[in-house]
């Protein structure tokens, strides 16, 4: 479990850098510039996600009305000044994968991933430099073809980000399943290519490029999270590679892997035979699940590791939370049919589910009253980062709790596909993700950028991120206990939602609430880079070793490697510096405390 | 610590990220053949499963892939007995026979649809031409390390230490292919 | 069971925000911290405390109540005189159909399907199909009987949902799953889909009418 830290490396001088513009910036083997790089393209891909997700707002809350300024902009997806179903359904599709796939995994598991993996294992680089920026090229592939599939004929592919077939299969099912379902199955196999060399990497660097004495026990949060979830990840991709690559055969190649007998189709038999649609919704969650968990581990390591720079005393639990991140993704391999239980599979295997899902709970609370005891006997400084991290604290909570509801087969009967599910995912993935990734960007920019962002705008940013959000998700369960499905263009067909109008009406106010305030955060983030105070190399007093080196660090990180003698959150001591010690300081100038 | 030792300390660390680094990718392309195999395994309790004749000459590539096999063995042991000559002259005939697999397995796809069985005819035929291209894939990319590792004995592997490392990358991947045939080969023909 | 959840998970989520809105506010009065760490005692109480306290209230819930009501909705066996109807899904409509006094569904074939003169592709020359009932969209059963579901669709996945009842279950091409459920009140219900099937997923709406025994019949016989 814990290989002997290799032998170090020769003591290097600091070299020039005489790298031109093209490869120190563009085609850069460099992590920190990598990871920057997938942090303004899942920034980019945020405001096209967040776009979507005004205009489902607008339809859900003023249904049937007529907007004249959008079918100029949209001329495809309006007539008449009103939403068309058929671009409704591709809206929601590309939101949730843009969500997910380009803004979350490029900005918080990738990007920071690069930048911050290296540094704090006391390395120059990754292990494997060159593919890293291979990974982050086709990346940006990945992302362009997507964009692309909104401009084909048939529009961007409007299956849901589930994709279930027949559905996803048959192009005459719906617009997006011409070419914009296959454009969208490109760009997936694209995004897991580019993830699993991003993934072994990691992997690879945490194993083999650990600098002298940081043992893994030694490591911060941050650094294990982006382990296992790398981890988790490798194996978790390649069943939805293999679905990827029958459903495209099913589509263009005539073969009946997900497509059953004797589907008729705008009123044509199929001549496909004996495929079977639950097949895809196994291999698709499968990933899927632990997707979710790639996700959200980096975001508890990185608040883990933020809360004790701002509470001025160790995290609390060190190793237990560690346990607690395996535990996790182990078990989040094996729950994935917490997502069919009514779809037809067997009871038996539902009832499985249902008692191992539910088992998640437990590591799940140990790390989260973890989170919250690290705030027990703190001197807290409530800077921008910090508030966040308090935001990632109840939204996990908040949201996790909905998992018990969801996880329970029989009360998922009534739940499934409803906006139970939509503000339970929403409040961990937009509320835990989103807040985490916030946190970093604020409490990582000088590091990044050698620039302080203005305080009093963060602040402002996290309040009003924060009420809306929670305002719109939290409301969202109660939809759902309500029965208000899923992926809806309207709820003004039945009687039985009549009655959720005003609530739409509230939460379409507040999500324009939260998409505006995100210009708050554009603007402080712009201003700042160019603006910004210069920042010095340790501006919030931090223990892990990229606050030993200058902001932004040099080109090879480190002057020389440091040696590591102590853990990572070495808080609340006497030292020479302050209240703490970062991880190179020698055990002889200030004690180890574990 | 002197400058030599912690050269040669940096060249094994870089052999055992290269080893890491290939073994987790086999665990990858581990579970995508699992992947496969599962969907197999589902598709196979279906009531219309027709088992298709398989062209005999997948028996012959078997026996091709397995001699390249050997052929990287035997350029290992004489490599290790600094053998460079006859090493690199078995390191060329694995990678000619690895071709000569590949364009078997073209053949046998000929075979298949000249009998008029294509890639949709049944699930048996689907999954049969999809996990033999699968495999093929990944057998074009490990030709690329074999080459990587030939080019490495003909210029008559002047550092033995990288060399051993280059070769155990090769050896590990191309194996590995090769027992993923063997199992694949196994599946659609008995199952 | 909902109950069950909304009152323990309630609990909880307060007393989760009454925790953090406390530590935040003392921690930011605070001008130095407490004690680094809680003793190994503390820590490890606190994590077998969690670890067990959650687990009973989560799987606790499920082994309880969760798991018990599941088996016996899907071990339920029809009663004999319960009320058999296939409810075949479709873009976007509901293909009602009922067995007639034979109890027998006739035989239906995909290539006799013609969306508009028969949807459901009935092989009109079998006679055990001469007494089924066809319907669009409306389903009525009459009160104090089970009501048994086969599950069918044409094209794509859809959704049987009927809010009032809980019962939901997929509808898949190429099986029948089935759905066995006891309407304890009388009344007209409505039926949404709950599987994303296209355009008009949002508008697959039916009815779920449930009627006197009396009602039931004179409404039975007026279909035929």
């Amino acid at each position: 479990m814990e290989p002997p830290a290799p032998p170090p490396p020769p003591e290097r001088p600091a070299h020039e850098d005489t790298r031109g513009f093209v490869r120190r910036y563009i085609f850069s083997t460099d992590h920190k510039i990598i990871g920057i790089q997938y942090i303004i393209t899942g920034l980019l891909m945020a405001l096209v996600g967040a776009t979507l997700a005004t205009l489902i707002r607008l339809q859900l809350g003023w249904p049937d009305h007529a907007w004249p300024l959008l079918e100029k902009l949209l001329p495809g997806g309006y007539q008449g000044g009103v939403m068309l179903p058929e671009f409704y359904l591709a809206v929601v599709t590309m939101h949730g994968t843009i969500m997910v796939f380009f803004f979350i995994s490029y900005v918080l598991v990738s990007g920071f991933g690069n930048y911050l993996v290296p540094l704090q294992v006391g390395a120059t680089d990754m292990a494997f430099p060159f593919l890293n920026m291979l990974s982050y090229w086709i990346a940006f592939l990945s992302a362009a073809v997507l964009i692309f599939s909104f401009f084909v004929a048939g529009g961007a592919a409007a299956a849901g980000w589930t994709a279930y077939p027949p559905l996803s299969a048959i192009a005459a099912a719906v617009p997006g399943s011409q070419m914009g379902q296959s454009l969208w199955l490109l760009s997936m196999a694209l995004f897991i290519a580019s993830f699993t060399m991003s993934g072994l990497n990691i992997v690879a660097t945490v194993l083999s490029v650990r600098a002298p004495g940081l043992s893994m026990m030694r490591l911060p949060l941050t650094v294990w999270s982006y382990f296992i979830a790398s981890i988790l990840g490798l194996l978790a991709f390649p069943p939805l590679t293999a679905a990827a690559v029958m459903l495209l055969f099913d589509r263009h190649l005539g073969t009946s892997f997900f497509l059953p007998s004797g589907l008729v189709v705008a009123n044509k038999v199929l001549t496909n035979t004996g495929g079977s649609p639950l097949l895809w919704q196994h291999l698709f969650w499968f990933l899927g699940h632990p997707e979710v968990y790639v996700l959200i581990l980096p975001a508890l390591g990185i608040a883990c590791d933020i809360i004790p720079a701002f509470t001025r005393k160790p995290v609390y639990g060190y190793r237990m939370s560690v346990y607690c991140l395996w535990a996790v993704g182990a078990l989040s391999m094996i729950v994935w049919g917490h997502h069919m239980f009514v779809s037809g599979m067997s009871p038996f295997t539902g009832e499985y589910f249902s008692l191992v899902t539910l088992t998640i709970t437990v590591p799940m609370t140990i790390f989260g009253v973890n989170m919250l005891a690290s705030l027990w006997g703190a001197k807290l400084e409530l800077r921008s980062p910090m508030l966040f991290v308090c935001g990632v604290i109840a939204l996990f909570g908040s949201g996790g709790l909905g998992g018990l509801f969801l996880g329970n087969a029989t009360a998922d009967m009534q739940l499934h596909d409803t906006y139970f599910v939509v503000g339970h995912f929403h409040m961990m993935i937009g509320g835990v993700t989103l807040l985490a990734t916030f946190a970093a960007i604020y409490f990582w920019f000088p590091k990044m950028f050698g620039r302080t962002m203005n305080e009093t705008l963060g602040k402002a940013h996290f309040w009003l991120t924060f009420a809306p959000f929670f305002t719109i998700f939290f409301m969202q369960h109660f939809l759902g206990i309500q029965g208000a499905p899923r992926r809806y263009y309207a709820f003004t067909a039945y009687d039985y939602l009549q009655k959720t109008r005003g609530q739409n009406l509230v939460i379409s106010l507040s999500a324009f609430l939260l998409v505006s305030s995100q210009f708050i955060f554009i603007v402080n983030f712009v201003w700042s880079l160019v603006r910004g105070r210069v920042a010095e190399a340790n501006p919030w007093r931090a223990t892990t070793l990229e606050w030993t080196v200058p902001s932004p660090p040099p080109h090879g990180n480190f002057e020389t490697v440091p040696t590591v003698e102590r853990w990572a959150y070495e808080y609340g001591v006497r030292a020479p510096g302050g209240d703490f010690a970062t991880q190179d300081v020698p055990a002889a100038a200030v004690p180890v405390t574990a | 610590m002197n400058a030599d030792t912690a050269a040669v300390d940096a060249v094994a660390v870089r052999e055992d990220q290269l080893k890491l680094g290939l073994w987790m990718f086999l665990a990858t392309v581990t579970m995508l053949f699992a992947a496969f195999t599962s969907a197999y395994i589902v598709r196979r309790s279906g009531s219309d499963w027709r088992h298709v004749a398989l062209p005999s000459i997948l028996w012959l590539n078997s026996l091709v892939l397995a001699a390249s096999s050997v052929a990287v063995e035997i350029a290992n042991v004489r490599g290790t007995r600094t053998a460079w000559r006859s090493s690199a002259a078995a390191m060329v005939m694995a990678f000619a026979l690895g071709i000569v697999f590949l364009a078997g397995q073209v053949v046998a796809w000929r075979q298949m649809v000249s009998a008029g069985v294509y890639l949709p005819t049944s699930p048996h035929s689907s999954f049969f031409f999809m996990l033999t291209g699968a495999h093929a894939v990944h057998v074009i990319a490990a030709l690329a390390v074999l080459g990587w590792g030939a080019v490495a004995t003909l210029s008559g592997a002047r550092d033995p230490r990288a060399w051993t490392s280059r070769m155990s990358l090769c050896r590990t991947f191309w194996h590995y292919l090769g027992g993923v045939w063997l199992f694949l080969f196994a599946l659609v023909s008995l199952y | 069971m909902l109950n069950y959840l909304l009152l323990t998970v309630g609990a909880l989520f307060v007393a989760g925000y009454v925790a953090l809105a406390y530590f935040i506010w003392k921690g930011s009065r605070r001008d130095a911290i407490g004690p680094r760490f809680a003793s190994k005692k503390t820590e490890r109480l606190l994590s077998a405390g969690l670890g067990l306290g959650m687990a009973l209230i989560a799987e606790g819930g499920v082994l309880a109540i969760g798991i018990p009501v599941w088996s016996e909705y899907f071990d339920a066996v029809a009663p004999a005189d319960a009320i058999e109807i296939e409810v075949t899904a479709q873009q976007f409509m509901w293909n009602v159909r009922y067995p007639g006094p034979d109890h027998v569904f006739g035989r239906t074939d995909p290539k006799l399907v013609d969306d508009n003169s028969n949807p459901l592709g009935l092989d009109r020359t079998d006679p055990q199909g001469k007494d089924d009932v066809i319907g669009l969209n409306d389903i009525t059963v009459p009160f104090g009987r089970a009501v048994h579901v086969r599950l069918r669709s044409k094209d794509v996945i859809h959704s049987f949902f009927l809010p009032n009842f809980r019962v939901k279950q997929d509808a898949v091409p190429g099986m029948t799953p089935e759905v066995i459920f006891f309407p304890t009140q009388t009344g007209h219900f409505e039926l949404a889909c709950a599987e994303l099937c296209g355009l008009a997923h949002y508008r697959m709406r039916g009815m779920f009418n449930v009627v006197s025994q009396k009602e039931f019949e004179e409404w039975l016989k007026k279909q035929q």
